[in-house]
């Protein structure tokens, strides 16, 4: 549905994006993620035809966005981020004169506006003036704009900035619907978002890839963390042979007793094994939990990693 | 081209509902009111040789200053924030990304242009009616017709031209001032300009004279339906609003 090859946006001599590449196929939520600044919007406005790349190839719904960018505006709704609207219209005279501008056929426009207004929860307000409307609102207007020509592909730049807690989960839950049937592009800062509605997140930072995974997949990755007394290197290597762990990630001495965090083997729990084996050489066992690795941690780790990186790029 | 209705009811519909156009019409109403008095008073006047009588038009829109006046000051104001105020507020990123070609985009701006421009000459065309009727000045209607048409293909390529800068500025205030700018040089320099070189027996003083707004519409409202100027008028509006796709069109312009 959205194939990417290394798409490069320059302004001048800087690079808001560069080099980036991924995919997302039908009926898959991506989340993109990263820093300010970090090239998300710039990528969202290249895949919708608004910015021409200064390199790459970008298709969309099978349509590249250089050659044929009427076909790729066709097949995608698309939510800017400052969510623009007219203001002077009303929300309902707003969708309508939308939809015949996404070429809904005259006798479909009235039940197309009606249900993407239902969808989107904006019953009460439809006849009001939309320079009245809250922030929540005017969100909720612009999401249901790019739903009106029910697009193949549905691009939105930071859909839930501005709501409230109920209004975010509701947004979110209806992302998660229409990801069943469309593919979703969604751009945030927030991490339990990504978490919350994705199936894969990709993180971009300066311009740049720097993870780009499948959420499950990492998700069922667990690390054990183990607090025994007794000598630190014998019940480090005492736990690197039990079953069902890949490798101890970190020792440390805490007073008599050592602290581990052991990472899994995928999709196994290595904590009976563990306590078994140390229990048995006489260790007792003051802790023995699991924690996730979780998403937080791994964008931190891939965009401060990048900013060494960069730091070094910047150095040479 | 399906989409430049919808564009164009848009476009109406904000330029109509909000103040701004209220608040220019109302002036031209005040100044068509100015210049029909001076008018009836001339008209009143024993006729002498050479009286305003002989060409009404001219007293009345043509050669008045204060009609002059007042269209430089409001055309910039009105086509300005066409492209402009939709890349100020964002809209242009919604606009841009629907289904639709640029140029219907321009076009639809463009007739929203005129509309306001024949909305403005409107005060201006209900008073003559009452001349005739009423006060029973059988006035030509030759000069009448070819002063309309004259101000319509001027009014064509002013609104392009607006329409250009309004394109590619992203501050409105450029837009009108480039669009003034513009304006002004082809209705009261090029006039001057024309003189100079009349008086040093130039060359370039026919191309010049043929080229200043004020001449050209002078000639109109005397009845001289002048092909060539037609032609020029709708020659640079096509050429204005072909630029103007061209820039919207382009990707790279846009931050």
């Amino acid at each position: 549905m959205i194939e990417v090859d290394r798409l490069t946006k320059r302004y001048g001599a800087c690079k808001a994006v560069a080099g980036v590449s991924f995919s997302a196929d039908r009926g898959e939520v991506v989340g993109l993620l990263g820093p300010n600044g970090a090239g998300k919007t710039t990528t969202m406005r290249m895949l919708t035809t608004y910015l021409a790349p200064t390199s790459g190839r970008a298709r969309v719904a099978g349509k590249d966005v250089l050659d044929e960018p009427l076909e790729v505006r066709k097949r995608v709704g698309y939510l800017p981020e400052s969510v623009p609207l007219y203001v002077e219209m009303r929300v309902r005279e707003y969708l309508s004169h939308r939809a015949a501008l996404k070429d809904v056929p005259r006798s479909r426009r009235r039940s197309v506006v009606a249900s993407v207004v239902e969808r989107c929860r904006l019953g009460d307000v439809e006849t009001r003036i939309i320079g009245q409307l809250s922030r929540g609102y005017r969100q909720r207007v612009g999401l249901a704009d790019a739903l009106l020509h029910d697009p193949e592909v549905l691009i939105l730049d930071e859909p839930t900035s501005g709501l409230d807690p109920i209004q975010i989960r509701e947004v979110r839950n209806l992302i998660v619907e229409l990801g069943e049937a469309h593919s979703v592009l969604l751009s945030t800062h927030i991490l339990s978002e990504v978490e919350a509605v994705c199936g894969r997140v990709v993180v971009i930072a300066s311009g740049r890839i720097v993870l780009d995974e499948p959420l499950d997949e990492q998700s069922s990755r667990v690390l054990a963390v183990v607090e025994a007394r007794g000598p630190i290197d014998a019940i480090r290597a005492a736990a690197e042979t039990a079953a069902g762990v890949e490798r101890v990630t970190r020792a440390e001495r805490d007073g008599d007793h050592a602290t581990l965090e052991i990472l899994a083997r995928e999709g196994q729990d290595p904590r009976e094994a563990i306590s078994m084996k140390l229990a048995g050489n006489g260790w007792p066992i003051r802790r023995l939990d699991l924690r996730r690795s979780s998403l937080e941690e791994r964008f931190t780790r891939a965009v401060s990693q990048d900013a060494l990186k960069g730091g070094r790029r910047e150095g040479e | 081209m399906r989409h430049v209705n919808s564009l164009l009811q848009r476009e109406l519909s904000a330029f109509f509902l909000g103040p701004m156009a209220y608040f220019v019409l109302l002036a031209f109403q005040v100044v068509a009111f100015l210049n029909f008095w001076e008018l009836v008073d001339t008209l009143a006047q024993p006729q002498r040789e050479f009286s305003s009588l002989r060409d009404p038009m001219s007293t009345y829109i043509a050669g008045s200053p204060s009609f002059w006046i007042a269209m430089l000051a409001s055309l910039p104001a009105l086509t300005m924030r066409l492209v402009a105020e939709e890349r100020r507020s964002g809209t242009i990123e919604t606009l841009l990304t629907l289904p639709i070609r640029e140029y219907e985009v321009i076009i639809a701006k463009w007739l929203a242009g005129l509309v306001m421009y024949w909305t403005l000459l409107l005060p201006f065309a209900i008073y003559l009616p009452f001349l005739y009727r009423q006060a029973g000045f059988f006035f030509d209607l030759g000069p009448v017709l070819s002063l309309a048409i004259g101000l319509t293909t001027l009014g064509m390529m002013m609104v392009a031209i607006g329409l250009f800068f309004s394109t590619i500025t992203k501050n409105q205030l450029v837009a009108a001032i480039w669009t003034f700018a513009v304006l002004f040089l082809l209705v009261a320099i090029a006039p001057l300009f024309y003189v100079y070189a009349a008086r040093q027996r130039a060359s370039w003083a026919e191309g010049v004279r043929f080229v200043a707004i004020l001449y050209q519409i002078q000639g109109f409202a005397q009845g001289r339906l002048d092909l060539r100027v037609v032609f020029a008028h709708l020659s640079t509006t096509g050429f204005m609003l072909y630029l103007a796709s061209l820039w919207l069109a382009s990707r790279e312009n846009r931050v």
